[in-house]
């Protein structure tokens, strides 16, 4: 067995990010022994300037996809790609979830001044954050956090990757000021 | 003359503020409560106009708005918090958020550079080619072999031990039907709970087909059923022509 060639076969045949949980069951391989292989497979599709697909990592899972320098030829090719952009209450809600998860609505509404209930929603059925428990207080608040999905929909390899704040403190020092 | 007027749409009142602080290039630190105040009211006065809702979230702002107005134009005591800090903190950490969600809007437009596809219905069928079958297309032979494939793939054991007995119907709502029009002709109406009790005993196969039976009448002779009141006794009668 060719590991390097059946792990790009996965990728292809299943499309969407496969998680490394599942090529390791599939293979009887240690999810351990993988990343090592698969992130040597990233930086290959990266620096073999003639072929069209790269290998991307959303925090778990790889998926294959189109390099960035192809895409108006792709754009010409296909009739109109949908817009999968979100709106402003998305991001905003969003963004708060990423940088302060796990998160209740509550917090999330304080934040933003307005009621987030639709927006939460609208982001759980696009499999963007999913609920990650309960509050051990008083109406055990469901908390909220990001998914694999949304570092795909942002391109990030893992959470770490988000834009860090040009303070850190930032996010601290606001919230010391709020709760005065 | 026609002329419209451009209003931004604001997420809510953090946005709407912060747009109005920025518009005046004004130090959020030493925000003209009384100008920013006067502005935002304006501002809903638009909207009301324009037939918007104004969420309660806008008016709510407008009385804490005018709240730390009121308080400002009180003598202050020395060393006193200023009114409009809780305000200043939750607007910086509402800005926080709102500059976080601008750089991310460019990580997602980025990464809608790179195509990739979505999960396509692919399913393996046992000689490894894919085939999609349409249900009106198979036969019954098909599905069983379908059915045996995939109880065999996922290594379910199915007890064939039990059997089960298919009884021939004691009572058919054909008969039923008849059963019961030769009594309406008979009484002219007849109460279902007086049918049910004619009988010694009552299955429940019975008070199906039964029931079934005056469904159908209803259906097709022209019968009436009613009732009087909710669970009440079900009178069955003929349809009054007009």
């Amino acid at each position: 067995m060719n590991l390097k060639s059946v792990l790009e076969s996965l990728m292809f045949a299943w499309g969407e990010p496969l998680s490394i949980n599942e090529m390791s069951k599939i293979l009887e391989i240690p999810a351990k022994s993988l990343i090592p292989v698969l992130d040597g497979m990233i930086e290959e599709f990266r620096d073999n300037k003639d072929r069209g697909l790269l290998i991307q990592k959303f925090g778990n899972s790889y998926q294959l996809t189109t390099k960035k320098e192809n895409y108006e030829y792709i754009q010409s090719l296909l009739e109109s790609t949908v817009n999968k952009s979100l709106s402003t209450a998305a991001m905003e809600t969003l963004s708060i979830i990423a940088y302060k998860q796990p998160v209740t609505k509550v917090e999330i509404e304080r934040i933003r001044g307005v009621k987030c209930s639709q927006v939460i929603k609208g982001l759980l059925d696009k499999g963007l954050i999913k609920e990650a428990g309960r509050l051990d207080k008083p109406g055990r608040p469901v908390i909220y956090s990001t998914t694999d999905e949304f570092l795909r929909h942002f391109g990030l390899s893992s959470i770490n990757d988000l834009p860090s704040l040009e303070n850190d403190k930032d996010i601290k020092e606001a919230e010391m000021a709020s709760s005065l | 003359m026609d002329y419209s007027v451009n209003i931004n749409v604001f997420q809510g009142p953090f946005e709407l503020l912060y747009h109005l602080i920025e518009k005046k290039e004004i130090d959020i630190y030493d925000i003209p409560i009384s100008e920013i105040t006067d502005q935002y009211l304006e501002y809903l006065e638009e909207m009301m106009q324009f037939n918007m809702n104004v969420a309660s979230e806008f008016i709510y702002m407008a009385a804490t708005l005018i709240e730390i107005k009121s308080q400002m134009l009180l003598p202050q005591k020395e060393k006193a918090e200023d009114p409009r800090q809780e305000l200043v903190a939750q607007l910086l950490e509402y800005k926080l958020f709102k500059d976080i969600s601008e750089e991310l809007k460019k990580y997602e437009e980025e990464s809608s550079f790179y195509i990739s596809k979505p999960r396509e219905e692919m399913a393996l069928t046992s000689d490894s080619r894919t085939e999609q079958l349409f249900l009106n297309e198979v036969t019954a032979y098909e599905l069983y072999n379908i059915y045996l494939s995939l109880i065999k793939k996922q290594n379910f054991k199915i007890d064939t031990e039990e059997k089960f007995k298919v009884y021939r119907e004691s009572y058919r709502v054909k008969d039923c039907m008849e059963e019961l029009m030769k009594k309406i002709k008979k009484f002219g109406k007849i109460s279902l709970f007086d049918t049910f009790k004619e009988k010694q005993r009552i299955s429940k196969e019975y008070v199906i087909t039964l029931f079934l039976a005056v469904l159908e009448l209803t259906n097709n002779r022209g019968m009436k059923i009613y009732q009087d009141r909710q669970y009440g006794d079900i009178i069955i009668c003929r349809q009054e022509k007009k």
